[in-house]
């Protein structure tokens, strides 16, 4: 593996981040992380509509013509949601997470991440590198997702996928952390360890 | 090649709009069975929750066969009524009534331009005695639609599910994730002799002296959620409308003097026998 493919696949799991760092898909982060399934079946929705749409569209990217090219991007990045949530809604295990995620779902089109990586990579790079770089992307993102949908879960309802680990000890959920805010408190925390780690990225 | 000549552009962004479009048709086609099914399983889910049998979270746990069996042991009859309460024709088999079919029903009671016909309303009577009805509206952003129960003396609400489609997480989605706003309905008696059948009210339903809502047609709304809350009570009172004359026939009658049940032949306006009885 040459170095810098090793950079486009590890670039966005830390140093890169797409939420810690570029401070992008805030807004699903606090959303779906409710529940590790949720957090778990949102992160795999997103690393498939990431990964499949840069590669689609690194193959297109020499003939789509600049004026349209983000409606070009659009159409293939809500087709691939289509997909997803259609695909979702098919299987009997994943029908009534589908059902919880609701609206969330539709609302990776809307997610910074997918586009923001097609604009800045896909369009300039070969598919294989393409591919990886959405998939790593949406690993970035779904990583961070875990990390929150953990916490949320094990202090909000004393359980991790639905398994009881806390309440046989008598514990009491936190009804706070079961709120969005929690999700913005605890982003936060894991903004701040990631910039004491990594000291190049605090501002002067 | 010169990727930026309108033609091109044209043609381009035609084609691969025509390409997705085609490809999304014929997914959609090819996984719509499967679709169906898992909301036909949703869909007799939300019924036994609003019957009773178990918390939607409980009921959720079976798989959908499991879903299936259940609905078929548990069901005594299910049968389709015109608006005067005139029984159609029965519900054979596992035959729901899923959102989908409810919309058009919802056309036929409102009227106007979308009517395709005289509505069909569904009953599902239960073996444990309740009555279960749907009911289909307008929320904040999407259809919101559910299921109420009747108790044996089909008066009573014996419980209640709602579910929506996209009403907004925390507020207006609480009709469906919320137990306790499903448990206001416990007890309620819709007043089906008037055109405001039911009532979810803002700043308070009527309560009772140990602070539980009275037994009334009122409900209290939920705070932050007003469209849904309207649209709620819209649509139930619309639905609630359509069974009334059903639910009017079913009921027993009562003396009017007392509101008690009549036993045998009873007109319900006839002097209370039994009440002079008591009173000698």
């Amino acid at each position: 593996m040459n170095a810098k493919l090793k950079e486009t696949i590890l670039n966005p799991i830390f140093k890169g981040n797409p939420i810690t760092v570029l401070v992008l898909g805030i807004c699903s982060s606090l959303a779906v992380t409710v529940t590790m399934k949720g957090a778990l079946v949102m992160a795999l929705s997103v690393i498939v509509v990431c990964g499949i749409s840069s590669l689609i569209l690194s193959l297109l990217r020499n003939t789509i013509p600049g004026r349209v090219r983000i409606i070009v991007q659009l159409v293939v990045v809500a087709m691939m949601v289509i997909l997803v949530d259609q695909v979702l809604k098919s299987f009997e295990a994943t029908y009534a997470i589908d059902k919880q995620l609701s609206v969330y779902i539709g609302l990776i089109i809307t997610n910074c991440i997918v586009m923001g990586r097609i604009e800045a990579f896909a369009l300039g790079n070969k598919p294989g590198a393409s591919f990886l770089d959405g998939v790593a992307n949406g690993a970035g993102y779904g990583m961070i997702l875990l990390i929150v949908a953990f916490f949320r879960e094990l202090l909000g309802s004393g359980t991790l996928f639905g398994i009881d680990i806390l309440n046989r000890f008598g514990y009491v959920p936190n009804n706070l952390v079961i709120l969005p805010p929690f999700a913005l408190i605890l982003l936060g925390c894991i903004v701040w360890v990631q910039r004491s780690i990594q000291k190049d990225l605090q501002e002067k | 090649m010169n990727t930026n000549n309108n033609v091109y552009t044209v043609i381009y962004t035609t084609l691969i709009v025509v390409v997705v479009a085609a490809l999304l048709a014929f997914v959609s086609q090819s996984l719509k069975d499967r679709q169906d099914a898992n909301e036909k399983a949703e869909t007799i889910s939300q019924m036994l929750a609003s019957a009773q049998y178990g918390s939607k979270a409980d009921l959720d746990k079976l798989s959908n066969k499991e879903k299936l069996a259940k609905y078929s042991e548990e069901i005594e009859k299910a049968f389709v009524i015109d608006v005067d309460g005139n029984v159609l024709r029965e519900l054979e088999g596992i035959d729901v009534y899923s959102p989908k079919a409810l919309k058009r029903q919802n056309y036929n009671i409102k009227g106007g331009a979308n009517k395709t016909g005289e509505p069909e309303l569904p009953v599902f009577i239960f073996k444990n005695g309740r009555t279960v009805v749907p009911i289909y509206g307008a929320g904040l952003w999407g259809p919101i639609w559910g299921y109420i129960s009747f108790n044996a003396d089909e008066a009573t609400i014996g419980g209640a599910y709602f579910d929506h489609e996209s009403e907004t997480a925390g507020l207006g989605a609480r009709i469906k994730d919320d137990p306790s706003f499903q448990a206001e309905f416990v007890g309620e008696k819709p007043d089906f002799s008037s055109a405001n059948v039911f009532d979810i009210v803002k700043g308070g339903a009527p309560k009772d002296a140990s602070g539980a809502s009275e037994v009334d047609n009122k409900i209290d709304a939920i705070s932050g959620a007003t469209m849904t809350s309207q649209g709620l009570d819209a649509a139930i009172d619309t639905w609630l409308a359509a069974y009334a004359k059903y639910f009017l026939n079913a009921a027993p009658a009562q003396h009017e003097c007392c509101g008690e049940e009549c036993e045998g032949e009873c007109e319900g306006e006839e002097e209370c026998e039994h009440h002079k009885a008591m009173e000698e």
